[in-house]
């Protein structure tokens, strides 16, 4: 859904509010694993997200695309992309995602926004000791 | 299942995107960028450069330094003597440190005087003093706004109102944070004497520099601004995956601070504009805090599942900006 309303007063001054336009959803996440020296390549994991879509999604939410953008193997960090309407799909698929080869495992979702740029600044990561 | 049309909703998602001249007299970058008092981080991209401009980086360090106050009692806020030497010069700022806007209570003083307190239903119960319900209350009302202007007749020490607030804030909730605490130049001795009273530690804003080769460029003024934002974050992160138009070296400096002023920075960033080069930009952005109690203005700020209030500054060669300006789901629209 969008609605953009536009004010226009010469060539040069123009302001655009987007509403609800941002195509894709970014999650920073990370993997906790119960043997925490076993270690994932970004392909992996990218495979093990998409059976945890099928298993509660079935075939349909396994077609559901989404990126890794970027992935961390020492602290298995990843950052997601996935357009807005898969967002909950994604989300409630990785929250319920509990072994990783019988053993067993959990996603952190660390951050989640509309926006990639605000995912590089946390604040809630600021620490002055 | 759920029906897909339930898996559909997202949050709302707010971006204003202003594109203008510095040289048109009516423009008002200064007095938008402005109100989002409480950042925690700049990152500046310059391309085709591999150091940082002498300029720039004698702004950068030119910043002053902040105060990270332990355990304070918030009802020395209200201290006649810091208010008088302080607050009522509009010198001093200030935001509850590691409290999270939507489980903690949460504490913020803009340069205006505003005391805001953002507090759960039973402190707010407790404290006895005029509130409203939080903007992003889920279904009750568990969360309340306490929102005081201190420069005002009523909150005049001594005054009714003044006194009911100390009152609640000494003996009925006796509320203490860590509290970040920062001023304009040349304003640290109104600090001094709080600082005195409790355990303090003086913090200097760090800065690191990255320098960044081979890097893919899109055409930034014909650009959406989702798609700009979303390369500027690709970039910032260090993403394998970036949208590609054509190369150039691009180095990045990225700053964090508890406020900054951006006026200077941008200023400074124009200066570097004006030198001829291949690629003629530079986009500065700033990260407002997640946890502030208020953001854009004294308007109220929720943190629901981002908390993201920031913005994006890109400066073109010949006078020109666009300025990206992002809030999450329910806040105020920006200015």
């Amino acid at each position: 859904m969008k609605q953009v309303e536009e004010k226009e007063e010469a060539s040069v001054y123009q302001r655009v509010v987007l509403k609800d336009a941002s195509p894709y959803h970014y999650l920073k996440v990370r993997l906790v694993l119960e043997d925490e020296s076993t270690r994932l390549s970004a392909v992996e994991l990218k495979h093990f997200i998409i059976t945890g879509l099928k298993t509660l999604f079935g075939e349909v939410g396994a077609a559901l695309n989404f990126d890794v953008l970027k992935y961390d193997e020492d602290t298995l960090t990843a950052l997601l992309r996935v357009y807005s309407r898969g967002l909950v799909t994604l989300w409630s698929s990785l929250t319920l995602l509990g072994s990783y080869q019988n053993k067993a495992c959990a996603f952190r979702v660390l951050q989640v926004s509309p926006f990639l740029l605000a995912l590089t600044g946390n604040s809630r990561d600021l620490q002055l000791d | 299942m759920l029906p897909t049309h339930d898996l559909d909703q997202t949050p709302r998602t707010l971006l204003v995107s202003e594109s203008s001249s510095f040289l048109d007299p009516k423009n008002r970058v200064s007095a938008q960028v402005e109100q989002l008092r409480f950042n925690h981080q700049v990152s500046v991209l310059l391309p085709e450069c591999s150091s940082a401009p002498s300029h720039l980086d004698s702004v950068l360090n030119s910043f002053s330094s902040f105060y990270l106050i332990r355990k304070l009692p918030v009802y020395e806020l209200l201290d006649r003597h810091f208010l008088e030497a302080a607050v009522y010069h509009g010198a001093v700022y200030g935001l509850s440190y590691r409290t999270r806007i939507d489980e903690d209570n949460s504490i913020a003083l803009t340069p205006n005087g505003h005391l805001t307190l953002s507090l759960d239903k039973d402190s707010f119960e407790l404290l006895g003093f005029e509130g409203k319900p939080s903007r992003f209350n889920h279904r009750t009302a568990t969360r309340f706004v306490v929102s005081v202007d201190l420069t005002d007749s009523s909150m005049a020490p001594g005054g009714r109102g003044y006194l009911r607030l100390l009152t609640g804030l000494t003996s009925r909730l006796q509320l203490q944070t860590d509290f970040l605490l920062s001023h304009h130049p040349g304003s640290g001795a109104s600090l001094q004497s709080l600082l005195s009273r409790y355990d303090w530690s003086e913090h200097r804003p760090e800065v690191s520099c990255r320098v960044l080769s081979d890097l893919s460029c899109p055409a930034l003024r014909s650009c959406d601004p989702h798609s700009l934002l979303e390369w500027l974050g690709a970039v910032d992160a260090g993403c394998h995956k970036i949208p590609s138009c054509h190369r150039s070296p691009v180095p990045t400096r990225r700053r964090r601070f508890v406020t900054v002023l951006t006026h200077l920075c941008s200023l400074s960033c124009r200066c570097y504009l004006e030198q001829p080069r291949l690629e003629s930009w530079v986009s500065m952005t700033v990260h407002g805090f997640v946890d502030s109690p208020v953001s854009w203005g004294d308007r109220e700020h929720g943190f629901l599942r981002g908390g993201e209030n920031f913005y994006t500054l890109m400066m073109f060669h010949d006078h020109t900006y666009q300025l990206h300006l992002a809030t999450g789901a329910h806040d105020a629209c920006p200015p």
